[in-house]
């Protein structure tokens, strides 16, 4: 009558899958993590990007500082980040915890930007704004007395990214269901389901779409080496989904698409055995190869792989192939996974320190046909975030854009970035000193590559308030043509997109 | 319909009378208004591993709450699984990756570590007499 062992046991799987452990007894005097963090916040203003937003979002109007709006780019820039990390003074171990604040910023011409911020009411967070406590296990927590978890999107934080698809908008996170959202009141919906038997599955926040519009993406079942694949079209409808095994339980967070490939790499923080909170069921592992993989769009059960170096990777700018099957891509990686495991745990102390700083880099691959393969570094400072013309997603191109930091710089990256993958020219913007920036969102205009704007919001933590800055994609240097500032400080966040007016 | 109800609960009364217990099983949180509880009753450690109910109920979803009866029974030690068959097709429907995608529940709304909840968590004491037991849905 009940479902057999070997499915319940399934319940593991995603990132949602921990059920669970007992917490930690609830009655301590005080949360050391959730008081360090205070004792913090006075003498370290970058820890902004790292506070709770109020539980009904924020709303406001941003000032102008400079500039004007750039004929032509109306739209609305959409962004997700962890916003919410503690209750009862209680408060979450890993950055990657926070419940998901989806934030969304009118552009209108002769208009001052409008913002709105609102948490993606999951389950999760309905359950747990209503009793006042945390009641479910996370990514890198265990809150205490939480209660355990009966179904696959009980820990959902849809958190990570958003997309819009055929007018939806949806708030993405890696272990489990894309949640709705109205994107004109960012008001949830509730979890999409792609069709029979795929309620629950982990649709990871890196989506790719095709030029055609054909959206692709996966979800990752690390306990059981296996990956579910996904094939979206671009009303939305699914076109296929289906799992494919042996796939290392090495974390992934994000891939490439080729015209004829989907490109997988599997770095070195690999999933050991089922532990809670789930981040700890990973462990460095250098003694392998990092694993690339590239399967077949059009037949699943076809694929090459190459062996790389030990590393470890969030983010993938974008890949190519060529027409003897030689794949090329670049990525921000890194020796080792010292912030996955060192640094998103120390900010959420209130503590920054060069050890634990991500150091990654952004490398070129070249995957030959029979497992050659050849890897150069750009080692003219650290870079996240790439983001490529997305127009020539699996297409041959030439520039990256990625936010950029340097050895020393503990207290987030604030450099805007444009990175020429074939001379390894930059055109480089630093903000100052105070300033934390995000991801630069491309948004294109004119028909070649790169001709458009990069649109990137930023904490500006000496005034305590979150900025938006427009920059020429193809002039980085030059810096934003406008920037406005809100009356307010929002979380750092993760990702974004854009709609067009 | 009526005699048939009416015997069976003298001899409920009768058998409790001898000893033997009840338990008036309150389910809530049940989110969607349709379908049936598909509710297993186990006396045993291996009973509960090896999936050898007791005794069975299916019962028709008509709110967000549902009372289940069990009994008469020997006192002792009993487990409930349950799981929500909203789309009446008589199994606990999982995705591509076996994860359950319809709602169930264990008595004493024991969670399962890497699997359905372990009998210490989810038995529970059953006293000659009637026994309330609460469970939910989350
Ligand atoms: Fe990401």
């Amino acid at each position: 009558m009940f479902a057999n062992r070997r499915e319940m046991i399934a319940l593991m799987t995603a990132a949602g899958g921990m059920a669970g452990l007992p917490g930690p007894a609830r009655a301590e005097p005080g949360d050391p993590v959730f008081e360090a963090f205070e004792a913090a916040r006075p003498e370290q203003p970058w820890t902004l990007g790292y506070a709770d937003a109020p539980a009904a979002g924020l709303d406001g109007v941003a000032q102008r500082l400079t500039g004007r709006l750039p004929e032509g780019l109306e739209g609305v820039l959409y962004r997700n980040g962890p916003g919410r990390f503690s209750r009862e003074n209680w408060r979450y171990r890993h950055w990657f915890d926070g419940d998901g604040l989806v934030q969304s910023w009118h552009l209108e011409a002769g208009e001052a930007p409008v913002h709105a911020a609102r948490f993606v009411e999951t389950r999760k967070w309905r359950r747990e704004e209503a009793a006042g406590r945390f009641l479910v296990p996370a990514f890198g927590s265990a809150p205490p007395d939480e209660e355990g978890l009966s179904g696959p999107d009980g820990m959902n934080a849809a958190n990570t990214s958003v997309m819009m698809l055929d007018g939806d908008l949806l708030a993405l996170w890696e272990g489990g269901s894309a949640w709705q959202l109205d994107p004109d009141t960012l008001q949830s919906d509730g979890p999409r389901v792609w069709g029979d038997g795929l309620a629950g599955l982990p649709f990871s926040a890196h989506p790719k779409v095709d030029p055609d519009g054909t959206v692709w993406n996966f979800g990752q079942d690390a306990a059981r080496n296996a990956l579910v694949l996904w094939q979206i079209a671009p009303d939305g409808s699914l076109r296929r989904a289906d799992m494919v095994g042996d796939v290392p339980g090495g974390m992934i967070h994000d891939f490439a698409v080729t015209e004829r490939s989907l490109v997988f790499l599997v770095g070195n923080l690999r999933f050991e055995r089922m532990r809670l909170p789930y981040l700890e069921s990973f462990r460095w592992d250098g003694s392998r190869p990092m694993r690339a993989i590239a399967i077949d769009k059009a037949d699943w059960s076809q694929r090459r792989t190459w062996d790389l170096p030990p590393g470890f990777l969030f983010h993938v700018g974008g890949a190519w192939e060529r027409t003897d099957g030689t794949i090329c891509l670049d990525a921000a990686m890194s020796g080792d996974a010292r912030f996955a495991i060192g640094g998103a745990y120390d900010v959420m102390r209130g503590v920054a320190r060069e050890e634990t700083v991500s150091q990654a880099r952004l490398h070129r691959l070249v995957l030959y046909p029979g497992g050659r393969s050849e890897q150069s570094v750009f080692d003219d400072g650290y870079a996240e975030f790439p983001q490529v013309d997305m127009r020539l997603t699996g297409l041959e191109r030439r520039y990256t854009w990625h936010v950029g930091w340097q050895p020393g710089q503990i207290q987030g990256p604030t450099d805007i970035v444009r990175r020429d993958l074939v001379s390894g020219a930059t055109q480089r913007f630093s903000h100052d000193a105070d300033v934390i920036v995000e991801e630069p969102l491309f948004v294109p205009a004119g028909p070649a590559e790169g001709e458009g704007w990069l649109v990137h919001t930023a904490l500006n933590t000496r005034a305590a308030a979150t900025e938006l800055h427009v920059l020429d994609a193809r002039n980085v240097g030059d810096g934003p043509v406008a920037s406005w500032r809100l009356p307010y400080a929002c979380p750092l966040g993760f990702h974004g997109c854009w709609r067009p007016a | 319909m009526i005699l048939p109800a009416f015997i069976l609960s003298a001899v409920l009364s009768s058998a409790m009378a001898d000893g033997t217990a009840s338990i008036t099983v309150t389910v809530d949180g049940i989110e969607i208004g349709s379908g049936h509880l598909v509710v297993g009753l186990y006396d045993s450690a291996e009973g509960w591993d090896g999936e050898t109910a007791i005794d069975g109920r299916r019962v028709a979803v008509t709110g967000d709450v549902a009372e289940i009866e069990f009994g008469p029974l020997p006192a002792g030690r009993y487990g409930i699984k349950m799981y929500h068959d909203v789309d009446d097709d008589g199994q606990l429907d999982t995705n591509l990756m076996g994860i359950p995608s319809e709602p169930f529940a264990f008595s004493n709304n024991a969670m399962g570590r890497f699997g359905p909840a372990a009998w210490p968590d989810a038995s529970f004491a059953v006293d000659a007499g009637e026994n309330a037991h609460a469970m939910s849905f989350r």
